[in-house]
Order: C-alpha cells, then structure tokens, then sequence
C-alpha cells in the first residue's frame, strides 16, 4: 500500500502543506504558529513516516518554505529533520531546500541551525523572491 | 459616576498609556484566539509604519512566544471540558515603543515553587551573548522537551535570541502561594 498524497490548506496560523509521495516532491509553505501544534503536525509526521517505511526508495526533494514558525513548531520541524536524515544514511537520495528571504538572516540562520546534523541529506540554502508574503 | 468625570478618568488612563508610547495593551484572560487577533492587528500598525519584513518577524516572534508563555503558563486559570473545551489564562501583554524600538511586555501569575528554576533559566539566557544564544538554541532544538514544560525552554531562547537588547525581568509576591512575573523584551 501507497502513502496517498497529503494536502492541507493553509490557514491564518498554519502552513499549506503538499507532500506529493509519488513524485516524491514534499512542501511546507506560509507561516506556522498552530494553536495546537501536536494536532497539526501530528498527522502530517505520521504520513511521512507511513511514506518513508514503504518500500520504493525514491528520491526526496524537500521543500522548505516557511516565512515564519514559532518555537513549538521548530520542535516539530527537527522531527521532520531527523527522519529524513534517517531516510538518507539508509542510502535514500534526499535534497531539502530552505527557503528564506535575501534580507532575512534570521530565517537563513534558523536554516544552519537545522541543517548542522545532516549528513546524508542534501541542504540547499535558497533565496526566495522578496515579498512573497508578509 | 458623572459622564463628565468618566470621561475624564478614561482619558486621563488613556493619556497615560500614550504617553508611554503604548500601542496597546490587554489585560485580563488570554487565550489562542484573542493571541491571533492582536497579533493581526500588531502587523498591521507595522505594515502602515513601513517596517521591513524580518523586523516585523522578529517583534511578531517574541510577541507569539511571551503570549503563548501566558495562555500555556499562567497560574490563574479557567477551564472546562464540555460540552467544548475552553481555557482561559489570566495575565497582561503590553506592547509600544521606546526609542524607536518595539518593547514588549507580558505579566502573569505564577506558582512560588516554580519561580526558582524561571529565575534560574531566565538569568542564564540573559548572560549568554548572541552566539551563546545560538549555541544554546542549537541544543535545546534536539533535546526532548522536559516533563511539564510544554516548550517553555526555547520559546525563551527564541524570545532572547530576537531580542536587541538584554531581556529584563521581575517577581512580585502575590496572595494564595503565587508570584506575579514580568518579562519586558526591546526587540
């Protein structure tokens, strides 16, 4: 059985998010200071970690592009992280690119702060068109 | 109470505060909802003053984390389950400026027996420098979080780490085994 894609509209307070599993393509876009962070990330850990368990070891681009997330989200974040660098050392190809703004060196900080203990995982600092939210 | 004289007393309280160069101030019980409201309407008050993206992040980030410190934290409560969960959390945020920068300050009751370890913590990040900070963040990002903490621990660093000058802080005793803890962050 197939992890089937998980889409989640962005709210106010929490991200859009789009992990196609097919094509392997995995995103998280907009900002994320959920109210509830356990309910939010909750399902979203658990369908990655369905996909990461099948078989098929396909290659993953993670696309990072969240302008904002408050501390109880980071937490969840490193989860993210730490199972895609799990994911990699067992040989499985996987690109992660950390969006930020060119004048934001908070985010672009936040990015080296997550990206220390990747080993296996690919870490692409990126630049994103200023602007593209608030 | 005369009109006129109620009139008075709210702009004399109004006066105040503006001259304090608050831009607003809530206090009473906080909860989710109202922490998303008033952070609306912060970003907005910095959207017509022009500020630049990451500024606007960094005082919407410290403000997120100190109410969110309250809704979480704060001793005086009111709950219920049914027939909808609902909870409350007494406590006061304030926010304006100073000097051109953005204060934010956020006042809650706290137990007296959980002042020490706050105390301690909150003396330690203000003795770390900005890359201490970042060390420091760095560590508490991959530890598991302490049993009752619900995230305490970084929410602070990340309130240090956005801040520009040393966080300042204050206990006041309170009636009932209680403290009243204010922590004040120039952003």
């Amino acid at each position: 059985m197939t992890t089937e894609r998980l889409r989640i509209a962005a709210t106010g307070r929490s991200p859009e998010v789009d992990f196609d599993f097919d094509s392997g393509v995995l995103r998280l876009k907009g900002e994320s200071y959920p109210d509830d962070v356990a309910a939010f990330f909750g399902p979203v850990l658990g369908a990655l970690r369905s996909y990461l368990g099948e078989s098929a070891p396909q290659p993953i681009r993670f696309d990072m592009e969240l302008m904002y997330f408050n501390s109880s989200s980071a937490k969840a974040l490193m989860n993210v992280f730490q199972m895609l660098e799990g994911a990699a050392k067992q040989g499985r190809p996987v690109v992660v690119n950390w969006y930020h703004e060119p004048d934001d060196e908070a985010m672009q900080e936040l990015g080296e702060d997550f990206s220390l203990d990747l080993q296996h995982v690919k870490f692409n600092l990126k630049e994103s068109p200023a602007g593209g939210g608030r | 109470m005369d009109a006129v004289l109620l009139a008075q007393e709210y702009s004399a309280f109004k006066r105040e505060l503006d001259q304090k160069g608050i831009i607003f101030s809530f206090s009473g019980y906080l909860s989710e909802g109202i922490l998303y409201s008033l952070g609306e309407a912060l970003r907005e008050k910095m959207a017509l003053e022009e500020m630049d993206g990451p500024t606007v992040r960094r005082v919407f980030s410290v403000f997120v984390e100190q109410m969110q410190n309250i809704v979480r934290y704060s001793a005086e409560k009111l709950a219920r389950d049914d027939p909808q969960p609902i909870e409350l959390s007494a406590g006061m945020v304030t926010i304006g400026t100073e000097n051109d920068t953005f204060f934010i300050v956020c006042g809650n009751a706290v137990h007296n027996r959980d002042v020490p370890r706050l105390r301690e913590r909150l003396e330690f990040l203000k003795g770390l420098d900005r890359e201490g900070i970042k060390t420091h963040y760095r560590e508490q990002l991959r530890e598991n979080p302490e049993e009752g903490s619900r995230g305490a621990t970084i929410g602070l660093i990340e309130i240090a780490r956005r801040a520009s000058q040393p966080i300042e802080y204050d206990f006041a005793e309170m009636d009932g085994g209680k403290s009243f803890f204010c922590l004040k962050v120039r952003v």
